[in-house]
């Protein structure tokens, strides 16, 4: 199986400029823990909920000013949208991360794959990725 | 297996009374995304990463003076250390969630049971709750 034929394609994005505060409402309303920042379709990063409060709050940062390209993560781990879903999980094995943006072959961002997506379709894979990913307690 | 057979038993702990920014520091310092809230050795409440980006960035507060009970969450979801692997993922899926407070008989806190510990003994337990959980992308 492709990972386009499990992924979510769904992808909300904010710019690089967005304040922490904003990318932080964007994540409580729509109740997601993550946005790719994103310019001119090409992936610049992403934020996570935990990189606002442990890397900016932390650290004093005021979230009113402080932009999301500051904070954001660079290195995003991705994989292309026509490769079979085993790769992708041994990817995020690998990584020790439970997900995945994916980019068509003109490297723009098609939607991101998540060990959710994997547990739709393979219990095992996903319990692999799971098993392999950083804790969290 | 038991809960007791597979849970994480390391707990730490922090102040109803510290601030927000107290626990984000923490959080990041030990590389953890939850503290247990404790007054009194009593469990009170729950801390996450997200509840500090959520509730205290998003709504624009103050992470300086916004106290972690103010914040916590007080409803935490348990289950007990004796009790089946298969009760525990149940517990998980029926409440929409991926972690689980474990006490003991006397109602002490013994540890925390994510869905990754669950992963390491059963792909399909682990896998279930991931689809029963809302997706987080």
């Amino acid at each position: 199986m492709k990972v386009h034929e499990i992924m979510t394609t769904q992808v909300e994005s904010v710019s690089p400029t967005t304040s922490l505060r904003r990318a932080a409402q964007k994540m409580s309303d729509l109740n997601i823990g993550s946005l790719p920042i994103i310019d001119d379709g090409q992936l610049l990063g992403i934020i996570t909920d935990r990189d606002i409060s442990c890397h900016a709050i932390a650290m004093g940062h005021d979230p009113n000013s402080t932009e999301v390209q500051k904070v954001m993560t660079r290195d995003v781990n991705t994989c292309f949208d026509d490769q079979d879903i085993t790769d992708a999980a041994r990817l995020m094995s690998r990584q020790h991360i439970r997900r995945l943006a994916v980019l068509n072959h003109d490297n723009k961002v098609t939607g991101f794959l998540s060990v959710d997506d994997l547990a739709r379709c393979s219990h095992d894979l996903a319990g692999t990725v799971l098993e392999s990913a950083t804790p969290t307690h | 297996m038991k809960i007791q057979d597979i849970m994480n038993s390391k707990v730490v702990s922090i102040s109803p009374d510290a601030t927000t920014k107290e626990a984000a520091r923490m959080m990041h310092d030990l590389h953890i995304g939850s503290l247990t809230v404790m007054e009194d050795d009593q469990l009170v409440g729950i801390i996450t990463d997200r509840d500090i980006c959520c509730k205290v960035t998003a709504t624009g507060r103050d992470a300086d003076v916004t106290k972690v009970n103010e914040i916590m969450s007080t409803e935490v979801t348990t289950c007990y250390d004796d009790q089946a692997l298969g009760e525990a993922a149940s517990l998980m899926a029926e409440n929409h969630i991926r972690r689980l407070a474990v006490l003991k008989r006397d109602n002490s806190i013994a540890g925390f049971l994510s869905v990754d510990d669950l992963a390491r003994s059963s792909h399909d337990l682990a896998s279930s709750v991931l689809e029963a959980t809302s997706p987080r992308h």
